[in-house]
């Protein structure tokens, strides 16, 4: 083919590409097959992102059953990448213990009042840090699901209702799903109380973990919790937008939008040894007892695991 | 002992014609008779067709002369008809399949009933889970008018199929289905040159295929299972990646002003009225589990939810994204005469 492309300046580029355009809207392609055909003196890299947009223009993309769409998440990557390298500093310790192949269930403590960035996090530490990076699930408030734009942005980076149902499905489709035992509980704590684990719910994950077979990995997330430090809660905002609760933070609503910017603390994330609860079979959700027993050891293990983390990051924000 | 004869109460509907298309094909079916108050939508062969209102009290003396063994209710009516008032829908939904549930008793023949129901009794949550099975009915509250004459209309099935534990009574319940020629509302919402959608949601759909909207109705009729059956394609499709693949533009609306809009802008470029199940379909989505239907009912759509908008594009002559000569034509149509 073709020798490499020639170099041009850019201005000159971008006139060669309209020609090209623009000659082939004359010859009859639709728009988006003619920005393709123009494209193709552009440099790699620019001619593979004209491509991709014009493959996505066109729908054809891959989405699972779920909304999950894997490129868009990717390209939501670097953002994340930036929080989790630049902003927080987060140090991942244990990565290995989500298993590379398999269903696996990840526990966590939960924090962040205005929006919890915890589950993302954990996202990166098993996209950066784990041998076999694979893409995780995790359980979003059903209320998020009813506003415009969160609800669609969730879905497609992997979010999915908080459903048993949704849950459970996705284990048996050998996924990874992460669940926030302590719910809304959890986000909307007063700063005062942060790494206190709230209660664990009744103990519904267990249950799906005992009927799926799925390892159960505990995860302390240190750090989330000074985000947005919750001094108080506005329970008539939180009445008149219909939200669980309506947080107030130093920087927020005082300085409007950009209270919404997290406080840069720092993070560790740790992944603590997974519990098998395969050998115990399916019947055993039916045991109360036995639910309320393993869903306090993971609850006894996480809170252990955020003391000593703690401890090791030492001051919150340096 | 000879085939099979089979009543379809509704064969002047789409999926009526559709079925009975179908069934003359089939050499275990003996006789075909088709009931309604319209003529069918196609020219039937060995159909017999008779002029009957499901709603009189006539069906009861007409259906046990018929000596059907089988009767398929493919009448359901998933959106008000134009011109008729919206209280007509109950009429037809709820009161025609009691007056057919009525007449069955009377019936010493019948031995299977099969409805063409809808998943709209799971309705659309933003919270509820992605993939609703046959046991999640009713676990929302019934929203829309339409819901709630589902949910009556399941309750009275339900009651007649426990009061006759010898007859096989399946409800079928079906996602929303597209294909060729259709011209259901969502069907001409998704052929609109310039398609409004509510700003800030993609709702994940499942759209079933015309084609095997009327495989799984066919199906069940030869070999119905107990209770209810999800019908829908495997997988879903997020609305703005139908839109994209068909070459639709949209216009994102914000979500308050989507109905005002549909209802003025849709009601010009013939996409009709979309009515509150609509609405709540297109901001939230539904999904519902079809294993059921795989695995009991024993039938596979030909199609995904991918698949069957992808053959709605090819077949719809979609993929076309030229915008310029559209926006004319749209401007015309808005500007130009009633439909």
């Amino acid at each position: 083919m073709s020798g490499p492309p020639p170099v041009g300046s850019t201005v000159e580029m971008g006139s060669r590409f309209l020609r090209g355009f623009r000659s082939a809207v004359d010859g009859g392609l639709d728009p988006l097959a003619a920005v393709e055909a123009a494209s193709t003196d552009l440099p790699k890299s620019l001619r593979d992102s004209v491509e991709r947009m014009a493959r996505r223009m066109r729908g054809d993309y891959h989405e699972d059953e779920w909304g999950f769409d894997e490129e868009f998440a990717e390209a939501a990557y670097p953002f994340f990448e930036f929080l989790y390298d630049r902003w927080w500093r987060v140090e991942a310790t244990g990565v290995e213990n989500v298993p590379a192949h398999g269903r696996a269930m990840v526990v966590s403590n939960h924090a962040g009042a205005l929006f919890p960035f915890d589950a993302s996090m954990i996202t990166g530490a098993i996209m950066k840090e784990h041998p076999l990076p694979r893409w995780p699930r995790f359980m979003v408030l059903d209320w998020a699901f009813e506003l415009p734009f969160l609800s669609a942005f969730m879905r497609k980076v992997g979010g999915v209702p908080a459903s048993p149902f949704n849950a459970t499905r996705i284990l048996e489709q050998d996924g990874v799903m992460m669940v926030f035992p302590e719910g809304v509980k959890g986000t909307g704590k007063p700063f005062a109380e942060r790494y206190r684990l709230q209660r664990f719910g009744r103990g519904g994950f267990v249950e799906i973990a005992l009927r799926t077979g799925s390892p159960i990995v505990p995860v302390a997330v240190v750090g989330s919790e000074e985000i947005y430090p919750m001094i108080g809660n506005s329970s008539l905002l939180a009445k008149a937008v219909g939200a669980p609760f309506a947080p107030v933070t130093p920087t927020f609503p005082w300085l409007g939008p950009l209270g919404l910017i997290p406080l840069p603390s720092k993070w560790r994330i740790e992944f603590c040894d997974p519990i098998d609860v395969s050998g115990l079979g399916p019947e055993a959700a039916e045991d109360r007892r036995l639910v309320f027993e393993l869903s306090e050891q993971v609850r006894e293990t996480i809170q252990e695991k955020l003391y000593e983390n703690l401890v090791k990051r030492g001051s919150a924000f340096v | 002992m000879g085939g099979r004869r089979i009543l379809i109460a509704g064969i002047g509907t789409r999926w009526g014609t559709e079925l009975a298309l179908r069934l003359e094909r089939d050499p275990a079916v003996e006789s075909i008779i088709g009931i309604d108050t319209t003529p069918p939508l196609a020219d039937l062969e060995r159909t017999e067709v008779l002029e009957a209102d499901i709603r009189s009290p006539v069906i009861a003396r007409l259906l046990p002369s018929t000596g059907a063994d089988t009767l398929v209710h493919a009448g359901i009516v998933l959106y008000p008809v134009p011109g008729k008032p919206a209280r007509s829908l109950h009429d037809i939904n709820v009161i025609g399949t009691l007056q057919l549930l009525a007449a069955c008793e009377r019936s010493p023949t019948i031995e299977r009933v099969i409805v063409r129901g809808s998943a709209a009794i799971y309705g659309c949550e933003p919270a509820g889970p992605s993939f609703f099975t046959e046991t999640m009915a009713r676990s929302f509250p019934l929203r829309t008018r339409f819901q709630r004459d589902i949910g009556e209309l399941e309750g009275y099935f339900e009651n007649f199929a426990r009061r006759h534990s010898d007859l096989t009574c399946c409800m079928l319940r079906y996602q929303p289905d597209i294909g060729p020629g259709q011209r259901s509302p969502l069907s001409r919402y998704l052929s609109l040159p310039v398609v409004p959608t509510q700003l800030g949601f993609d709702p994940r759909l499942q759209l079933i295929h015309s084609d095997d909207a009327t495989g799984a109705l066919h199906r069940a009729t030869m070999s119905p299972v107990r209770g209810a059956v999800n019908v829908a394609p495997s997988g879903s499709i997020s609305l703005s990646r139908a839109l994209r693949l068909l070459g639709r533009t949209q216009v994102p609306v914000p979500h308050p002003l989507f109905g005002p809009a549909m209802a003025q802008v849709g009601g010009r470029l013939g996409a009709g009225n979309l009515f509150g199940d609509g609405l709540r379909l297109l901001r939230y989505g539904r999904g519902v589990d079809n294993t059921r239907m795989l695995d009991e009912l024993g039938f596979r759509p030909a199609f995904d939810a991918t698949g069957a908008i992808r053959d709605f594009a090819r077949t719809e002559g979609g993929l076309s994204l030229a915008p310029s000569p559209r926006v004319a034509s749209i401007l015309e149509r808005l500007a130009g005469a009633p439909r």
